[in-house]
């Protein structure tokens, strides 16, 4: 009679826990966006791919613009054939239906903003989402006269040599006085690298 | 005789069982589809991204490295013969394609120090942000328009004309002094002879006459 009690138990909890399972599966809500590449993997392509399409070469019928700026500053002015998604509601549904269906007609999604560095974020999202059908306008916007007037524009370059000028101003002061530079004390920082956590799970 | 028949009938429900859980057990091969949707989510990677708080202006970052603030850590995140070059005083160098190593982890992902990022302008910083962002690093920050911006307003800050505002001269004197500390030099403010000759007073000589005497009387 023992033993017939305690298989009864054993039973009587693996239902249960069969029955949870299965609950946890029906309420699991399935996230709208998943991210398709992971860090590494993205750090790796944006380091070494090339993004950047040049203002002159935009006619490219396989080029599909696209302005992340605000509704105002479009309907103030804005590039020719350009399609205007704020960045903000870039993940909305309607929106990121247009990408996919700019992915599936093989075409290249231009994204501009006011300068390279706004349409940055937008861009970087949309590409660990998986979209690799994108590129950046390397290009800056500005009004003059109320036009807009499109200029391109140099990401990451070095517009003057520091140190060199720095050198040059302690040379044309006084060659012969002797200047004490200030420098900051040295900081020492010390952070500790973190322990590896172990593997987590595993029966 | 009736033992038997229920351990029979008992015997098939655990196979009943065991089964179940096998299909069930067969959902963990959807896992690795997920396992590279790591950090945050995507709505709220942008809706970080959005937010211009990031952004700290070089005349804060002026501010806190001539007051010798401790909080905050410089990174920068340009390749190495450009860091060695020129960089802001104390910067330490990750270059962008070494973000994600285990090492700069260490700097990274810490809740000690603020982690100001930079780059020639706030492009390459931006993505460091981002990638360290959706891994959810907490208290990054981007220096605002990078090396371009400190040099054009902190290192050679332009010299505001007679009719602008009281404040642009402020913001002036204020960005020269502080330009002066990271060792720029100006032929106005050089003392070229600090040691200025004190005017030693010529000694007057006072001569004292002799008072003749007079002669002194006899009787």
């Amino acid at each position: 009679m023992k033993e017939l009690e305690k298989i009864q138990n054993i039973s009587v909890a693996s239902t249960l826990f069969i029955l949870m399972v299965i609950i946890g599966l029906l309420t699991y809500k399935k996230p709208k966006n998943t991210f398709k590449l992971n860090t590494k993997t993205t750090l790796e392509n944006i380091t070494t791919g090339r993004f950047f399409v040049n203002q002159n070469n935009l006619d490219h019928p396989n080029y599909a613009l696209i302005d992340i700026r605000s509704p105002y500053e479009f309907q103030k002015g804005h590039l020719k054939n350009a399609k205007n998604i704020y960045t903000p509601e870039l993940l909305n549904d309607t929106h990121l239906d247009y990408f996919n269906s700019l992915k599936n007609q093989g075409k290249t999604a231009v994204l501009y903003g006011n300068n390279p560095e706004e349409a940055n974020a937008p861009f970087l999202v949309l590409y660990q989402l998986g979209y690799n059908n994108l590129k950046l306008l390397k290009a800056e916007q500005h009004y003059f006269q109320n036009k807009l007037i499109t200029t391109p524009v140099e990401v990451e370059s070095s517009q003057a040599d520091v140190a060199a000028f720095i050198k040059e101003s302690v040379k044309n002061s006084d060659a012969n006085a002797e200047i004490n530079v200030i420098s900051p004390i040295k900081k020492v920082i010390t952070v500790q690298p973190k322990k590896k956590k172990h593997a987590e799970g595993g029966c | 005789m009736i033992k038997k028949q229920t351990a029979k009938i008992l015997a098939f429900r655990y196979k009943i069982l065991a089964l179940i859980l096998v299909i069930l057990a067969g959902g963990l091969v959807l896992l690795p589809k997920y396992q590279k949707n790591e950090g945050i989510k995507p709505e709220q990677l942008l809706a970080n991204a959005i937010s211009l708080e990031r952004y700290i202006a070089t005349d804060q970052i002026a501010h806190k490295l001539i007051n010798q603030d401790p909080s905050f850590i410089l990174v920068d995140v340009r390749e190495e013969a450009s860091f060695k070059k020129y960089s802001l005083p104390n910067a330490i160098n990750i270059p962008l394609k070494k973000i994600l190593d285990a090492e700069s982890g260490a700097f990274l992902n810490q809740n000690q120090f603020d982690v100001v990022f930079f780059s020639n302008d706030n492009f390459e910083a931006d993505q460091a942000w981002m990638l360290c962002n959706r891994l959810d690093y907490k208290n990054l920050r981007v220096l605002k328009g990078g090396i371009n911006s400190w040099f054009k307003t902190i290192i050679n800050p332009p010299k505001p004309t007679e009719d602008m505002p009281e404040e642009a001269h402020n913001l002036y004197t204020a960005r020269k002094a502080a330009s002066m500390f990271f060792g720029v030099a100006y032929p106005d403010q050089v003392q070229t002879d600090p040691l200025e000759k004190t005017q030693t007073a010529p000694k007057q000589i006072i001569t004292v006459k002799k008072k003749k005497k007079a002669a002194e009387g006899g009787c």
